[in-house]
């Protein structure tokens, strides 16, 4: 096994990016029918793809991060593939995630539209693209391809919201890809690089003239990232976006934010050495703490579910970002294994809320939901062919209203970060790191201070949501019949909820291997070492034979 | 030279800018893809703006910046230029779209 | 058995309870018994262990790396608390067995009941402060569940919700003072932290500390202000608040108090804090409560006064206030438990728990009033019982104090006071219900004594009132010792259990408090009969409830205001943000004093300034016509994009300049197919004043300052860029090595598909998604309705007249009739572009061209066919399959990367293979190739996909037309 592995081991790396994009294609193939193939199809590979990213986690925690040179060139010269913990955690965030949401939307949101798993693969793609590479003009490739899918999604099921909030998201999302452009470009106009972990070489030798520019390209880039990780002011597109998304769809979206995240965590640690260390810190603590607040106000405001939950992922990117300001390995520990918590939590919720307001509005969504799933729609609308017209009823699961309270007031404690759930043991490590750190001023003090008060509020307001909106959606008077829960619905829930619960038993391990890839991230030295060390095959006596014809040529 | 085309390059962002903050859909697609000419040619300068140093090798003359202009930006404004495109036509669609659900081509679907 | 169990094993036992089906109603209930008594017993065992100073604990590593075990540790004073926790929860399992009705759901209380048990457990066990503080919301989360057991009902919602509310706070400013004082000590361990108490003292966060952690314990034990939650709470069954209101949850905070007091007590704040807070409580309580109407609520009312009065015996500062003050824990959890489970009695039997309702039940049941009297003659520290002794070591206590003269003459006067309120509400408690005449058919029910094993849990608790009462010392004496040595760090102060000190201070006080307290009740009781004083004076005003639920209230709706006002915004809203903050990005870097480089120009050529002078203003005026004459915008925008082309021709770079020419036939050709679903000029709408004029103008000027300060900005910043020269750039590498080993000349295509193919590869996808996007977006879109008619031109065709100009939408053939000429003409072209197709991707590796640029070119040819043929033709010639295009492309993008695998070499390594052809000469052929032919194929499938769906909308919008 172990040696099978060691062979196929440097390719394994592209699994994750080739593997949905070959399913993608032949699901395009297949046509726009066959729905229960594709989806059969899309859980298969995604089962793949996760075993083979366990594997990869296993190869990186036992021998490091793992290198791959695409087109067989040189580190800073290609482009460059990295699977390092923090990568290949993402990744498998990415593809955890990805499983229960297409499996999820088997039991009726597939049937909104077509061309839904295919993008869903590509957005699987997209994912794990942009936590792999090790290339910034590369990175913009591989958002752009998350961004496109995500579009696709964003509207797939139509309909007024949808189309209205994808409006702002694409705009906005163009807008910041080119902000994202010309901060990556003038980092290359000063470094003469684009491979990242030549970058951390090469900002230590920028001379002070040009200090300006590569805080100007990496604050334009910042921009971009904080409009993804959806920042406030950068964050309005992201509630109506999300809550009118479809429910598998929101699920994804709960981690695309993160990636705004990922990028911000992985670059601030290669860019800002030496003279800059402390360019942007304060901004970024000021971003995320406005964010945090925001969002709990947000979430206090709000009555449907669907709102409450979105806010909720202002919320946990706020918390990241002021997290990840103080750059100190310590708290960023702490905020991984938060990130990996509160992002499962939320995209299970999502999927819960679509089955409890559904339950709620007996039986169906309300119109606006899912026009296209309402009977009336069928009848007027003869374009759709791709709606076969089945009832969409399940099997009843016992006690199926009790496993969705319990589901809920689990991840609801997840959110507003209290016992007994992973999130608080998450929290409290990021605060006692932060307060543990080296009281080097007055300054930094203050904000430690803010960055407590603020995980704190955020917790007690979200507590004070969460508890309402349960009250309000299982212990209504109004009687009920219990809802029509289908096993493609509740299993996803079901395994996200475990895994959340695994993450609090094993929290010990979680903690080290957090604390671990922290202590990775903050090391760049090494990180560039290792990417630029990497060898590229040796030709073969054959090519490099004609090489030698062409070298005479001239 | 350089100072022209920097120019132009504001210009083109500004009035990309410009249009991005009016109201009507039609405006911001077309700003949309303003701003994406001046981004690419914001791309383009970087590096070394060069006249008669076409990147396509010719036997006999030394592969050095002194000879050919940096194919890197250009490659990188290839990929930007096609994306760009992709991205344009995507949210046209999307704005008939609206325009056809919201009956309006307001971008907040409103009035 | 190892101090794990008491908590796993509830935690097991809940699970089971839930797992038993609803109506198996003896399952649940003997499954929580078991629990309970196994786990009283076992902690019973262990009490040799901790007598005399001992400590018990247990490891288990959990956290370590963040320095957080799960360390379960147990002493006396923990020890007295899992006794009460397990005793008092196995009575009130038996109690509750009977309480519920046979509807209720028994699994579920129990299942909660049992989870509250092990919480509990683990709060008082831990030895360690961030998993005391995981218990300890735990506790509050399942108490909200059990409050909420009745969850239907109003009352219960809101009680749940505000006990969670408030305990939850506390929990969270708990959990930072706990982190605080971790990091003063720099351990949780309980342990290191009970060593340090000099550390702690003399820390400059000693303060804030010390105010956090108590104001979880305040919200805990519900002390004043936060005590209004727990007469809400009562809103729970009553086994519930015999278990959690009585002798447990609300005890947590002053077990933390107790825990800590080693560490924390012995300064001003300490004394002023928690005996101050502690003194309010005790007279507010008492006070409210002799008012109560509701019997739990006099019971909660008296519940607060208690725990107010055990906070100040901790905050007294004295070891001698502190062991009285574990003593009265034990005391008022024996008592209160008893009379909880009574006035359950009587709310169980009678159906109503009104006092005013309820009178004379002592004929119907006899025996649940002698207990119930026995227990309040406790709780008003009747001698012979144990509330007496602890009160009079509390008396004791007050007197004997030092302290400034207005807390040695006040405290004393204040406590007597405390003392009287007690002895009145429990008279009320005792006379009102119990004497009198009788209530018998006043009430719902017909009330008679309850089952026997129902009174048990009563029975035994009322007989450890007495026995406690009447020989203290022998019966508790060592036990007191063991749990209240902890507490006061060990050494134990001189203090005797006796009934009988002497005729002394204390003994007065509790006269006058018996004497007066009497005197009151009957005051009272007389002033109700008239009709008066049915409210607590002055303090009826002030209502905690209402104070939170306001407060929420207003919090709610704030933050409702503030998600539209600051959480909400249209498109221009969001970008001006964006662009805001891109402002004081570049605004920050210009501040660092940025500047242009050093290279030398190129020399100014006339032209080149003369051509970007039609650029400029091509963009400006395209800015400025975008919003009325769409088409003309689009032509001036294509002239910028020309104006683009010419100068990346310019500057040497022939593949940009024809990649962008072709983008631009295509994006203009989109744009014209779309402009048409776009709605004519709107007639003006909304208000057009002074004012409004005035807002525009400020929006203009506002806009502009913005775009031109961006435009100044990227044009400073490609200045400064593009007049550096970089001191180390990575291209000469794809010189030298493009031909080399790349195999083309053309350098930037060898970078497209080799150097940097992964880059390609991923565009190829963003395309093919967007296609798929706009496929699958467009076959749902319904065109306006304004736009379904003919446009007016053709309308003004009369339908009869006889002419060859035929209309398109009903063409079989437009190369028949008068778009002849076009027709033939696009057509003919379409072989051509094809080989203009083929040759651009040939010669792609070498001269500019390539996969993309070709795959254009043939769509476009296509695209030129729709326009001038109609989709129908079109359609019916030449059948496309874009989708399936699309996957063969993707397929082939990954089989030619994938395919380098075979020979051992990573993802899309290209290989070349050079040969002689005639008349073709030297050709290098990489494998390259095959990539380049998947991107060629994904252009050509995407464009034509995007084209379709555009293209059946006008087709769809016919079928609309002709269906009306």
């Amino acid at each position: 096994m172990r040696a099978l592995i060691s062979w196929a081991m440097p390719h394994l790396i592209v699994v994750p990016i080739l593997l949905p994009l070959i399913t993608a294609g032949c699901m395009l193939a297949l046509g726009e029918g066959r729905r229960p193939l594709k989806s059969a199809m899309s859980t298969i590979s995604g089962l793949l793809n996760l075993g083979v990213v366990l594997v990869l986690a296993w190869w990186v925690l036992e021998n490091g991060p793992v290198v791959y040179l695409p087109g067989n060139w040189p580190a800073p010269f290609g482009i460059v593939l990295v699977a390092d913990q923090l990568s290949v955690l993402m990744v498998l965030l990415s593809v955890v995630i990805g499983i229960c949401a297409l499996f999820y939307s088997s039991a009726r949101w597939e049937k909104a539209g077509v061309h839904f798993h295919p993008l869903g693969q590509l957005q699987v793609m997209g994912l794990s693209g942009a936590f792999l590479t090790g290339d910034l003009f590369n990175l913009f490739v591989f958002f752009e391809i998350l961004l496109a899918a995500s579009y696709g999604l964003l509207l797939h099921g139509s309909g007024r919201p949808r189309v209205s909030a994808a409006v702002h998201y694409v705009a906005i999302n163009i807008a910041a890809s080119s902000l994202f452009l010309v901060g990556a470009t003038t980092l290359y106009g000063v470094t003469g690089t684009l491979t990242m972990a030549h970058l951390a070489q090469r900002v230590l030798e920028v001379p002070e003239a040009d200090r300006w520019l590569l805080h100007t390209g990496s604050g334009v880039l910042a921009v971009a990232f904080l409009t993804k990780a959806g920042a406030w002011p950068l964050n309005f597109w992201l509630v109506p976006a999300y809550r009118s998304a479809t429910a598998p769809v929101a699920a994804f979206f709960a981690l695309l934010t993160k990636v705004g995240v990922y990028a911000i965590l992985r670059l601030s640690t290669l860019l800002y050495a030496g003279q800059s260390e402390t360019y942007g810190r304060t901004s970024l603590l000021a971003f995320g703490t406005i964010t945090a607040a925001f969002g709990a106000l947000g979430m206090l405001g709000s009555k449907r579910l669907a709102s409450i939950t979105a806010f909720s992922i202002a919320v946990s990117s706020g918390t990241l970002l002021a997290a990840l300001s103080f750059r100190s390995e310590a708290v960023t520990g702490g905020a991984i294994f938060y990130l990996v918590s509160s992002t499962i939590g939320i995209s299970a919720l999502f999927l819960l809320t679509d089955v409890v307001e559904r339950w709620r509005n007996s039986g169906s969504t309300d119109p606006d939901e899912a026009p296209f799933l309402s009977a009336r729609f069928l009848e007027v609308e003869n374009v759709n062919l791709d709606d076969d017209e089945e009832r969409l009823v399940g099997r009843p699961i016992p006690a199926s209203i009790a496993f969705l309270a319990l589901a809920f007031m689990t991840f609801a404690l997840i959110i507003a970060g209290l016992p007994p759930l992973s999130s608080f043991l998450a929290k409290s490590l990021m605060l006692s790191e932060a307060m543990a750190l080296p009281a080097v001023s007055g300054a930094l003090q203050g904000q430690v201070w803010l960055f407590v008060a603020v995980l704190l509020g955020t917790g007690l307001m979200s507590l004070i949501t969460l508890s309402r909106a349960g009250i309000r959606n299982f212990w209504s008077s109004v009687h009920r019949d219990p809802p029509m829960l289908r096993l493609a619905e509740g299993l996803p829930v079901a395994v996200l909820l475990l895994v959340s619960i695994a993450l609090t038993v094993a929290a010990g391990p979680v903690t080290r291997y957090a604390q671990q890839i922290a202590r990775e991230l903050h090391d760049p030295a090494s990180y560039a070492e290792a990417v630029l060390s990497a060898a590229t095959v040796p030709p073969p006596a054959k090519k490099r034979s004609d090489v030698e014809v062409e070298e005479v040529v001239p | 030279m350089e100072l022209v085309l920097s120019l132009g390059i504001g210009i083109m962002a500004g009035s990309g800018v410009w249009l991005l903050l009016r109201p009507r859909t039609f405006q911001v697609v077309i700003g949309l893809s303003m701003l994406s000419y001046a981004v690419n040619l914001f791309i383009f300068s970087i590096g070394s703006l060069a006249i008669d140093k076409v990147p396509v090798i010719v036997d006999g003359v030394p592969l050095d910046l002194e000879n050919y202009s940096d194919p890197l930006p250009q490659a990188l404004v290839l990929t930007a230029i096609v994306i760009g495109f992709a991205m344009t036509a995507l949210f046209l669609v999307v704005l008939l779209a609206s325009r056809g659900l919201t009956g309006t081509d307001h971008v907040d679907g409103v009035g | 058995m190892p101090l794990l169990t008491f908590v796993l094993l509830p935690f097991g036992a809940a699970f089971l309870a839930g797992m038993v089906p609803t109506h198996a109603r003896t399952r649940a209930p003997l499954i929580a018994g078991i629990a309970s008594v196994v786990s009283f017993v076992g902690m019973a065992l262990l009490f040799p262990g901790v007598e005399n100073g001992g400590v018990i604990s247990q490891r288990i590593p959990w956290m370590s790396s963040a320095g957080i075990d799960l360390v379960f540790r147990l002493d006396g004073f923990s020890w007295l608390f899992g006794m009460m926790v397990f005793g008092i929860g196995a009575l009130v399992v038996l109690y509750a067995h009977y309480y519920l009705s046979s509807s209720d759901p028994a699994s579920r209380f129990f299942a909660f009941f049992l989870a509250f048990m092990a919480s509990m457990a683990g709060v008082v066990l831990s030895g360690n402060l961030i998993q005391l503080v995981f218990f300890w919301e735990l506790t509050s989360i399942v108490s909200f569940l059990l409050i909420g057991y009745w969850y239907h009902r109003k009352d219960a919602q809101r009680g749940a919700r505000m006990s969670l509310t408030v305990t939850g706070m506390g929990g969270l400013c708990l959990l930072a003072g706990v982190l605080i004082l971790g990091n003063i000590v720099g351990s949780f361990d309980l342990d290191v932290v009970l060593a340090n108490r000099g550390l702690i003292h003399k820390h400059p966060l000693y303060a804030p500390m010390l105010v956090l952690i108590l104001l979880g314990v305040f919200t805990k034990s519900a002390q004043f202000p936060f005590h209004f939650w727990l007469p809400n709470a009562m809103a729970a069954p009553t086994p519930v608040s015999a278990y959690l209101h009585s002798a447990t949850m609300v005890k947590a905070g002053v077990f933390l108090l107790g825990r800590l007091w080693p560490v924390l007590s012995g300064t001003e704040l300490w004394f002023w804090m928690v005996g101050g807070v502690g003194l309010t409580t005790l007279l507010i309580g008492a006070y409210v409560a002799v008012f109560q109407n509701d019997l739990k609520g006099l019971l909660a009312y008296s519940t607060i006064s208690n725990l107010g009065l055990i906070t100040l015996l901790f905050g007294l500062n004295s070891k001698f206030a502190s062991v009285a003050a574990v003593f009265h824990i034990l005391n008022h959890a024996t008592f209160k438990a008893s009379l909880f489970m009574a006035a359950g009695i009587v709310d169980h039997e009678t159906g109503t728990r009104d006092i005013r309702r309820l009178s004379g039940l002592r004929r119907q049941m006899p025996v649940t009033a002698t207990l119930a009297v026995v227990a309040s003659a406790a709780m008003a520290g009747v001698p012979l019982l144990n509330g007496f002794i602890s009160k009079e070591m509390f008396f004791a206590e007050t007197v004997y104090i030092q302290s400034i003269p207005l807390v040695e003459y006040g405290l004393p006067l204040l406590a007597c006071i405390a003392g009287m309120g007690s002895v009145a509400y429990s008279l009320r408690f005792i006379v009102d219900v119990f004497f009198g005449p009788s209530c018998v058919g006043k009430v719902p029910l017909e009330p008679e004594e309850p089952p026997v094993w129902m009174r048990l849990p009563v029975t035994l608790l009322v007989l450890a009132c007495i026995i406690v009462g009447v020989a203290p010392a022998a019966v508790v004496g060592r036990y007191l010792n063991t749990s209240a040595g902890p507490v006061v760090g060990g050494v134990l102060p001189e203090y005797s259990l006796a009934l009988w000190h002497g005729f002394n201070e204390p003994l007065v006080m509790s006269i006058i408090a018996m004497t007066v307290g009497i005197a009151g009740y009957l005051f009272l009781r007389y002033a109700r009969q008239r009709g008066r004083l049915l409210v607590p004076p002055v303090l009826s005003h002030f209502s905690g409830n209402r104070a939170f639920v306001l407060i929420l209230a207003n919090l709610t709706a704030f933050a409702h205001w503030f998600r539209n006002r600051l959480l909400v915004a249209g498109l221009q809203r969001q970008i001006l943000a964006m662009m805001l903050v891109v402002f004081a990005v570049g605004t920050g870097a210009i501040a660092m004093g940025g500047g242009p480089g050093t290279r030398a120009p190129l020399p100014l050529s006339p032209s080149f300034a003369l051509l970007w002078l039609v650029g400029g203003l091509a963009s400006i005026a395209t800015a400025w016509q975008a919003k009325y004459h769409r088409p003309a915008a689009i032509i001036l925008m294509s002239v910028a994009g020309l104006v683009n082309c010419v100068t990346f021709l310019w500057f040497s770079a022939p593949d940009l300049a024809l990649t962008q020419l072709v983008v631009e036939v295509v994006m203009t050709l989109l744009l014209l197919l779309g402009l048409r679903w776009l709605p004519q000029r709107e007639p003006k709408k909304g208000i057009y004043n002074a004012r409004t004029r005035r807002q525009a103008r400020v929006r203009r000027t506002r806009d502009l300052i913005i775009s031109v300060s961006v435009g100044l900005g990227m044009a400073g910043l490609a200045l400064a860029l593009s007049t550096r020269t970089l001191s180390w750039t990575v291209a000469p590498f794809f010189l030298e090595h493009a031909l080399s080993e790349g195999g083309g000349r053309n350098v930037v295509n060898v970078m497209l598909v080799d150097f940097r193919g992964f880059d390609t590869f991923g565009e190829g996808v963003v395309l093919s998604l967007v296609a798929l996007t706009i496929y699958a977006l467009l076959r749902r879109f319904r065109p306006a309705p304004e736009i379904m008619a003919l446009p007016p031109q053709q309308r003004a065709l009369p339908t009869d007249l006889q002419t060859d100009l035929l209309n398109p939408r009903h063409a079989k053939d437009t190369a028949v009739g008068y778009l002849m000429v076009p027709a033939v003409l696009v057509r003919m072209i379409f072989p051509i572009v094809g080989v203009i197709g083929v040759f651009f991707f040939i010669r792609g590796h070498n001269e500019p061209g390539g996969g993309f640029v070709a795959g254009l070119v043939v769509s476009v040819s296509i695209l030129l066919q729709y326009v001038v043929s109609g989709t129908e033709w079109v359609e019916a010639h030449l059948n496309v399959y874009p989708r399936r295009l699309i996957a063969a492309g993707l397929l082939t993008i990954a089989a030619s990367g994938a395919g380098s695998f075979v020979a051992g070499y990573p993802l899309l390594t290209s290989h070349t293979w050079h040969f002689h052809l005639p008349l073709f000469g030297e050709v290098h052929f990489a494998s390259a190739t095959f990539f380049d032919l998947g991107v060629f194929l994904l252009v050509v499938g995407s464009t034509l996909f995007i084209l379709v769906a555009l293209a059946h909308q006008s087709v769809r919008a016919h079928r609309h037309v002709e269906d009306h």
